[in-house]
């Protein structure tokens, strides 16, 4: 009985728990979840007026919920479901302003710009403005990672069907 | 003489720290920090402050020169946090005077404004303690005792740190140097992935009714063979894939789908396993920027 206990606890665990890439884990997560949301949303939705704002906001959900461990994901959902109205993560045309300022403007105190700038990236990153500068310098490369593999997650689902 | 040389062994052999990250960084302040730098380590006596010195003569680290800095006698004690970057060549001894005697300007000029204690004994029995490859910080008037120095010491190493690993991650920023163009490359980045996103979540919501999910469930196993690793930390790694491992019967689909996204590509040829999902992140940067732009306005 002991052995067959033991070879059981052995079996439980398994060799090389890591094996599987965490780049895989998450685009797994990610599309598990999206794809049945956004069925859902099909079958369920009548007008299509709401339409491109649930669909950010199923990313945006899909996205956080992928990507638990890290501290940025909970203040997205935070953020998602705290409002009603879906979140939008950007909008193109500040950012573009923010872009063409920023390339304008030399001169005044380096320590000041880095400043600017850190907050700015702050802002970026949902929850960023909670976070100290060196905690949000770590969640930042997590954050560029996931949107990557997003973006490469929403592209292949979208190539796929046209 | 010889005294000191060997102690500056020993405290060379002690403290080998090198951050030429400091340098890159702290590019331009290097001349008149050295003068600044001079005259605290001559006032100074128990408030040592650590200092940063640029050495822009020849940026080489492994040159020895020896400048006889006008030091107090208290500078074993000190040492451990005073922190002094100069070069050494041995027999350069006008030069030696020539510094020495701007230095004892510039402390007659700073002494009066300098704080703690003054102990300017001797300018002659200035034992060296002018040693390479320490992790400079700046002295900022005021800055008040060694831990603080330090701690701020520690704060920007790991700031730096974070700051690299960033760079590995983040394209195009190997060749901006500087926080705030990094910083800028960053926030860049951010925003066109964000963008991206944005752009592609609106194609899918246009494309909702027509989407036939069947095919996603392939996708998903196709995804599966063509990541790198994503650390659970900071990442240094590239988006580099290789699909050559796993055939699959809808990666020639995805390669043109992929391929139409990204336009530079180095995958060049039609080969479909291995090209297909050599994702190269400076490619695929360049194009979400040009891609974003283009098809966001053909959807309109």
């Amino acid at each position: 009985m002991e052995r067959q206990i033991i070879n059981k606890k052995k079996r439980v665990f398994s060799v090389e728990p890591n094996k599987i890439p965490p780049s895989e884990v998450f685009t797994r997560k990610y599309t598990r979840l999206l794809v049945p949301a956004l069925k859902k949303l099909n079958m369920n939705k009548n007008s299509s007026q709401a339409n491109q704002l649930t669909v950010k906001h199923e990313v945006d959900m899909a996205l956080a919920l992928s990507a638990q461990e890290f501290a940025w994901s909970r203040f997205l959902l935070q953020k998602l479901s705290s409002s009603n109205n879906p979140t939008t993560t950007t909008s193109s045309s500040s950012n573009g302003i923010r872009i063409q300022k920023r390339s304008g403007k030399e001169g005044g105190d380096e320590d000041g710009e880095i400043e600017e700038k850190m907050r700015e990236l702050q802002k970026l990153l949902p929850g960023g403005e909670e976070m100290n500068v060196e905690e949000m310098l770590g969640e930042i490369g997590n954050y560029i990672k996931c949107l990557e593999l997003q973006t490469i997650a929403l592209k292949s689902i979208v190539e796929d069907t046209t | 003489m010889d005294l000191s040389v060997l102690e500056r062994v020993k405290w060379l052999q002690q403290q080998q720290m090198v951050s030429p990250e400091f340098f890159e960084i702290l590019g331009s302040d290097g001349r008149e920090e050295l003068k600044r730098v001079e005259s605290y380590l001559g006032n100074n006596n128990d408030e040592w402050q650590s200092f940063r010195h640029y050495e822009t003569i020849d940026g080489c680290i492994s040159r020895t020169s020896s400048f006889q800095m006008e030091q107090v006698k208290n500078n074993e004690e000190n040492r451990a946090t005073a922190l002094q970057h100069k070069r050494k060549t041995e027999g350069k001894t006008e030069k030696i005077e020539n510094k020495k005697n701007k230095k004892i300007k510039t402390e007659d000029e700073t002494e009066s404004s300098m704080k703690g204690k003054s102990n300017m004994s001797n300018s002659e029995t200035s034992s060296e303690i002018q040693k390479r490859d320490y992790i400079h910080v700046r002295a900022r008037r005021g800055e008040a005792t060694d831990r603080h120095s330090l701690a701020e010491r520690a704060r920007r190493e790991k700031l730096s740190k974070k700051m690299k690993c960033l760079q590995d991650i983040v394209p195009g920023c190997n060749k901006v140097t500087g926080k705030a163009g990094m910083l800028d490359e960053i926030i860049n980045y951010v925003q066109s992935l964000q963008q991206q996103v944005e752009f592609l979540s609106m194609k899918l919501s246009v494309l909702n009714p027509e989407l036939d999910y069947h095919i996603n469930e392939l996708s998903t196993k196709q995804f599966q063979a063509c990541f790198t690793d994503l650390p659970e930390a900071v990442s240094k790694q590239s988006m580099m894939v290789d699909a050559s491992s796993f055939p699959l019967q809808h990666q020639e689909s995805l390669d043109y789908s992929v391929i139409n996204s990204i336009q530079t590509t180095t995958l060049g040829s039609k080969d479909q396993t291995s090209s297909g999902w050599e994702i190269h992140s400076q490619s695929l940067y360049n194009n979400l920027r040009t891609d974003s732009d283009s098809s966001f306005f053909s959807l309109k």
